[in-house]
């Protein structure tokens, strides 16, 4: 195995430099395309917002394409300095390399851990690169293995559980709330990014009606046309509460909008036996606190979203340990496969070699005791030499096997091939 | 018939639920698929068992052995039901508790019960039988919102808390509970009126004393006739907060469990 995977990610390079070795979608048609014919090695080129790594595997007699080459290539192909690149890189060769890949498509090497872009990113580079003939025998059982090996780290370990992203953790506590939405009024109030990012997961759960209310009547009508909502008048806030369902709060107000105050006496009164879910996503908060009781209100302001978006994120790390341990078993597995390949048609050769060679001893041996011996006696002598054969065998082929388990088979593989006397390489 | 089944006991079926409880309770902390499989099969042996007991052994419901040994079942077949409908939910956490303590209480009533003296071919055994299964689809009904409300209220706790809403035990929104205890309360309301017409229409005919009249099951049952009213006034009048009417609920549902344990009125036969 000749395997080596160079790139930098999120924790060597800062985003700006991150961007500058990106590849779009020209470039990277350009390096699968240029660097199998230029470097004679299999790749897999791997850009995401948060990475840039080349997969290369080469044969196991000639140099890798280390470090230092593909410094040289990315300050080529970004028109940077190889010194400038060079202090951003990392290197895995082999075992490491094929452990490194299982962490990265397990979403364990991640900014946030377990999330579950990153498997899709990955196969679509390998595809990519498979499409472009850029892959060989090593990649293209290291990739799916890759694959397969985080898809059991998703299933079997509990790193991809929950949500991260504060837009879904409010959709999640709305969930709590209701079961059907196909009869629920969303409230939007404001028109923050914030608000659109949720809003945008509000929508997909299909409510009936969304009602968008602003201080500024042209941003109400501009967010309700983005989201085929009904514009309304700012000083009918406490009416369209009173029929809201769903409110999701994001202006820019200094002080809260809705004081507890104004609430219970403005809105709660008017509002039938219905549950009021409150997304208030605003800095400062749009809603008094108080007004929350988990029953008729059931208030979520950032820092709630924040808070249960940080459990999230450390619940899963407290998954890491497992997912390490999946992916080291299924490295090992790979390893001592890919090298059982490599010394089975060597194994596969020694046989042969010595079975002709015992047949044609053994043709001699009766040949020349024609008529003397017995069919039981023939029969007696054959079973000798086979084993004989299978005693002489067993040392090399073990030695083989053990050095297959070990990763060192390519040293033992070029022994026995001279020792005995074996064609290839 | 194979020999083994007159042998079907209380322990076949309470330790089959109490397993599956056991296996649903472990999921919780380990999220394994086999140890669903193994809940399931358990609570699926242990309905198999509890069924084949009713069908072999006929209780009678108008007893406190037979009316519970009933309603646990009908709540038996209602948790294997969500189990596979929606196994996401922890419907075993919820509901087996109850069956095991349903089936607990019948096992303390007392097999040995007195039932009902009156004659399988009279007019007012037929009509008895009637209030009987009246009262027990209303006491169907009020486990069913009971378990509801058990939920409702540790749902309404977290969201009142800001717990993770994707952290514990898996429940059903609020708002889908809110609509399992309305529909069973107001099933079981009809049925509850009923059985009490029916009921005190059957006293008044064939034991019509004083002290029937005010035995505990009969002023028990008017009791939670009372309270059901008031959930219902509650509910669809003053529309008051999901979470006083699940604990009304409970309400209801203790006092019928009072009322099916009460001895019946004229138990061991016509006065």
């Amino acid at each position: 195995m000749n395997l080596r995977v160079v790139g930098c990610n999120y924790r060597t390079a800062a985003v700006e430099l991150r961007e500058k070795l990106a590849f779009d979608a020209a470039k990277q048609d350009r390096a699968v395309a240029e660097l199998p014919a230029r470097f004679g090695c299999e790749v897999v080129l791997l850009s995401t917002c948060n990475r840039v790594e080349l997969y290369t595997a080469r044969p196991p007699q000639e140099p890798a394409f280390d470090l230092d080459r593909v410094a040289e290539y990315l300050g080529e192909v970004h028109s940077l300095s190889p010194d400038v690149v060079r202090p951003l890189l990392y290197e895995r060769a082999d075992a490491e390399a094929v452990v490194h890949l299982s962490r990265v498509t397990a979403s364990l090497d991640s900014l946030v851990v377990g999330e579950g872009q990153i498997a899709g990113q990955v196969k679509t580079a390998f595809d990519f690169a498979q499409k472009a003939a850029a892959t060989g025998a090593l990649l293209n059982a290291l990739f799916p293995h890759a694959l397969r090996v985080a898809k059991r780290v998703r299933t079997e370990t509990g790193i991809a559980l929950g949500h991260v992203s504060v837009s879904s953790v409010a959709v999640d506590y709305v969930r709590q709330v209701f079961d059907h939405f196909g009869d629920k009024t969303v409230l939007v109030i404001g028109a923050g990014k914030m608000a659109r990012l949720t809003l945008k997961h509000l929508e997909a759960l299909k409510p009936k009606r969304i009602l968008v209310t602003n201080r500024n009547p042209a941003k109400a009508i501009e967010v309700a046309g983005m989201c085929g909502g009904v514009p309304v008048p700012w000083e009918n806030l406490d009416a369209a509460l009173a029929e809201t369902d769903i409110a999701l709060s994001t202006t820019g107000a200094p002080q809260p909008i809705m004081p507890a105050k104004r609430f219970e006496e403005k809105v709660r009164p008017k509002r039938g036996s219905g549950t009021l879910v409150v997304l208030d996503i605003a800095v400062p908060r749009d809603f008094d606190p108080a007004i929350h009781d988990g029953d008729r209100v059931c208030l979520f302001n950032i820092d709630d979203l924040t808070r249960v978006r940080e459990q999230t994120i450390a619940a899963r790390h407290a998954h890491l340990a497992p997912a390490e341990a999946i992916i080291a078993a299924e490295a090992k597995k790979f390893l001592d496969d890919w090298n059982r390949r490599k010394s089975g048609p060597v194994i596969q050769q020694l046989r042969t070699e010595f079975d002709k060679v015992r047949a044609e001893v053994l043709a001699g041996v009766l040949s020349k005791l024609n008529g003397k011996v017995s069919d039981a006696d023939k029969a007696y002598i054959e079973g000798g030499f086979r084993l004989l054969q299978n005693k002489l065998l067993h040392g090399p082929i073990a030695a083989l096997q053990q050095a297959s388990k070990d990763g060192e088979s390519r040293q033992m593989l070029d022994a026995v091939r001279k020792l005995f006397g074996l064609s290839g390489g | 018939m194979p020999g083994f089944l007159p042998n079907v006991t209380h322990a076949c079926f309470e330790l089959s639920y109490l397993l599956a409880l056991a296996a649903e309770l472990a999921r919780l902390r380990w999220p394994r698929p086999w140890l669903r499989v193994a809940g399931l099969l358990f609570g699926a042996a242990g309905l198999f068992a509890h069924s084949l007991f009713l069908a072999l052994r006929q209780p009678t419901p108008a007893t406190a052995y037979g009316g519970l040994l009933v309603v646990a079942w009908v709540l038996a077949v209602f948790y294997l039901y969500g189990t596979l409908h929606d196994g996401k939910r922890a419907w075993a956490v919820f509901v087996l508790p109850l069956v095991l303590g349903l089936v607990g209480l019948a096992f303390l009533a007392g097999k040995d019960q007195v039932p009902l003296g009156v004659p399988w071919e009279s007019e007012h055994r037929v009509w008895g039988a009637l209030h009987g299964v009246f009262v027990l689809c209303a006491a169907v009904g009020v486990s069913v919102g009971a378990v509801a409300s058990v939920m409702y209220l540790i749902q309404a706790d977290r969201l009142r808390r800001k717990k993770n809403p994707l952290g514990g035990v898996k429940l059903l929104s609020l708002e889908r509970l809110e609509t399992i205890n309305r529909r069973a309360v107001t099933a079981a309301f009809p049925f509850l009126t009923a059985g009490l017409l029916l009921g005190a229409v059957l006293m008044r005919q064939y034991h019509d004393l004083v002290d029937n009249w005010l035995s505990p099951k009969v002023l028990g049952t008017v009791g939670l006739w009372a309270v059901f009213l008031l959930l219902l006034y509650l509910r669809y009048v003053v529309h008051v907060p999901g979470r006083r009417l699940a604990r009304l609920t409970l309400v209801a549902f203790a006092l019928m469990i009072a009322v099916l344990v009460a001895a019946h009125p004229f138990a061991g036969g016509t006065p």
